[in-house]
């Protein structure tokens, strides 16, 4: 089948150029960086000269859940801009260099192709994603005091969600543009408005997608999966098909054509 | 049989393929001619199923489904993945043409094989030379085996070694499939080709066997070479009667005909007459190129009159 084909292309493609290390590597960059220069912060601050004399500097160390959510908002700001780095050739730039010529000769539906390409991206985003954020557990665990793995199972499991709408965000934008750079910045674009316009009508748009990592904070404290995750979740997967069935009839008008 | 019928595609205001209509039969191979913005790479893309045509249709006899299953396509300037070696693209060309797993891997091998690429298969296509990008876009195209093998310009950006490879290629690929290639190379058409469909501004003005195309323009040529003054000569031998047109390209007239044993009679006797400074004279027929120009250039004035 022509879906798997593309998927491994894809997947031969990350392992060649060693996509499958770095990306890994820099979300647990992302993810540890804060809990580890949270808890040492006192230390750090000792041995670069430490405060005045007299100085009071009580710093509160926050509970595990906070300590996580620190790790989230990571993935929230610089993961996504990698992500939406790695995505933004995807189509566009085999469109661009004349490679997509080749494959839509073929008896591809343009429905494979964007799909597998964001099949692809996704799986590596997601394991990169969980990797770094059971490593963000792991020195929570050690540093903070206890999380409970199902609670962290389960944030992973809706960020995943929300990886994968974004990843299909990238794709859409892939279908408009052949220009790389463009399509990073309409991605980023999109993300920003999305945001604003959330927390502008925060009252009516409680279910919105943007709002699906800030769920996660009651879902850590409670263990249990708030009503309005739930919704929340139900909200991104209708939105993350709809983009990709957008993109796939954008990219049937569209001349693939270099 | 693959019949086009009527296809018609046009960018913005500008139709770039007119009506067009022909066909295609097995076991023929045919040229698609025309000077550049003629229409021929657009035509190429309609009927390999990359672009959708305005109007009019491409038939393919015996087959149903997905026209692209049944075409092998090569573009004008075929990209890869310059990371995969030449196999590994295969396999993806294989795979993408709905090709099972052990068929992809033999298919590979064999066309790899038969385009000679066999000792190259496990390099990366970045380090391949532009001859050998091109006879892998080639081995893609013919991967699955299609009915129909369209190929855009398939030798223009070759050296001539590696010209003579691709044309030995499409010799023998010409008996198992229909094989339809633009060129503007006419030495390459004359030699690989039945049948040439010369096109122009979107529409064909010209088609059929070479030999037919050029007894249809029952048009002789002598070429005349003198040491001297060759304007005024050309002003003197193109008001005679029977002469078509004249040309000058460096110094050396070519004279169109209809009846070219009466010119060549008029010229031998005034010659020795009256004594012409002729340094070359020559009767011949002409040149798919000469052809080439005559038809582009008379419908470039039907057409703007």
């Amino acid at each position: 089948m022509q879906w798997i084909t593309i998927y491994k292309k894809e997947w031969l493609e990350i392992l060649r150029n060693y996509k499958w290390i770095w990306v890994p590597l820099v979300f647990i960059l992302f993810c540890i960086i804060d809990p580890l220069s949270t808890y040492y912060l006192p230390v750090i601050i000792e041995a670069t000269g430490g405060l005045p004399e007299g100085a009071v500097f009580d710093l509160p160390t926050p509970p595990p859940s906070e300590a996580f959510m620190m790790s989230i908002s990571q993935l929230n700001t610089l993961g996504v801009l990698v992500l939406a780095l790695i995505t933004m050739g995807s189509i566009s730039g085999e469109k661009k260099s004349g490679v997509a010529e080749l494959v839509l000769v073929k008896p591809v539906s343009h429905l494979s192709y964007l799909t597998a390409k964001w099949a692809a991206a996704s799986t590596l985003l997601i394991l990169s994603a969980a990797i770094g954020l059971i490593a963000s557990w792991y020195y929570v665990q050690l540093l903070f005091g206890d999380l409970p793995f199902t609670a962290v199972a389960a944030a992973i499991f809706f960020y995943s969600l929300w990886i994968l709408f974004l990843t299909s965000i990238s794709l859409f934008m892939n279908a408009w543009s052949r220009i790389p750079g463009l399509v990073l910045f309409f991605t980023l674009a999109a993300l920003m408005i999305m945001s604003l316009v959330t927390s502008v009508f925060s009252k009516y748009l409680a279910w919105s997608p943007a709002r699906l990592s800030s769920y996660l904070r009651s879902l850590l404290i409670t263990g249990d999966v708030p009503a309005d995750l739930w919704y929340t979740s139900l909200v991104t997967a209708a939105m993350t098909l709809l983009l990709l069935y957008a993109g796939t009839k954008r990219l049937k008008k569209s001349s693939m054509l270099s | 049989m693959m019949k086009v019928n009527k296809l018609t595609k046009s960018f913005g205001r500008h139709h770039v393929v007119d009506r067009l209509s022909f066909q295609l039969e097995a076991g023929r191979c045919m040229a698609l001619l025309g000077p550049n913005g003629a229409g021929k790479t657009t035509t190429l893309r309609l009927m390999s199923g990359l672009l959708q045509p305005d109007s009019g249709t491409v038939h393919l006899e015996e087959s149903s489904g997905d026209i692209r299953a049944h075409i092998g396509y090569l573009p004008q300037h075929p990209q890869f993945h310059g990371w995969m070696t030449g196999r590994e693209f295969l396999l993806y060309a294989a795979g993408l043409s709905g090709l099972s797993k052990q068929k992809a891997g033999r298919q590979a091998d064999w066309t790899l094989d038969r385009v000679g690429l066999k000792e190259f298969r496990n390099k990366r296509i970045s380090r391949y030379s532009g001859g050998m990008k091109q006879r892998l876009g080639i081995a893609q195209a013919i991967i699955h085996q299609p009915k129909v093998l369209l190929l855009d310009e398939p030798v223009s950006a070759l050296d001539p070694i590696g010209r003579r490879e691709v044309l030995d290629l499409m010799e023998e690929l010409k008996k198992e499939t229909i094989l339809l290639y633009s060129t503007h190379i006419l030495n390459d058409a004359e030699e690989v080709s039945d049948e040439i469909l010369l096109m122009h501004e979107g529409k064909v003005i010209e088609s059929g066997t070479i030999e037919e195309v050029k007894s249809r323009h029952q048009m002789e040529k002598l070429t005349l070479k003198f040491s001297m003054d060759s304007e005024s000569w050309r002003d003197y031998v193109s008001t005679w009667p029977a002469v078509e047109r004249v040309e000058i390209h460096k110094q050396t007239l070519h004279v169109y005909v209809t009846d070219s044993g009466a010119v060549r009679k008029k010229v031998l006797d005034e010659a020795s007459r009256d004594d012409w400074p002729l340094v070359h004279f020559e009767v011949g027929r002409p040149t798919l190129e000469d052809l080439f120009i005559k038809a582009v250039k008379n419908h470039a004035v039907d057409h703007h009159l």
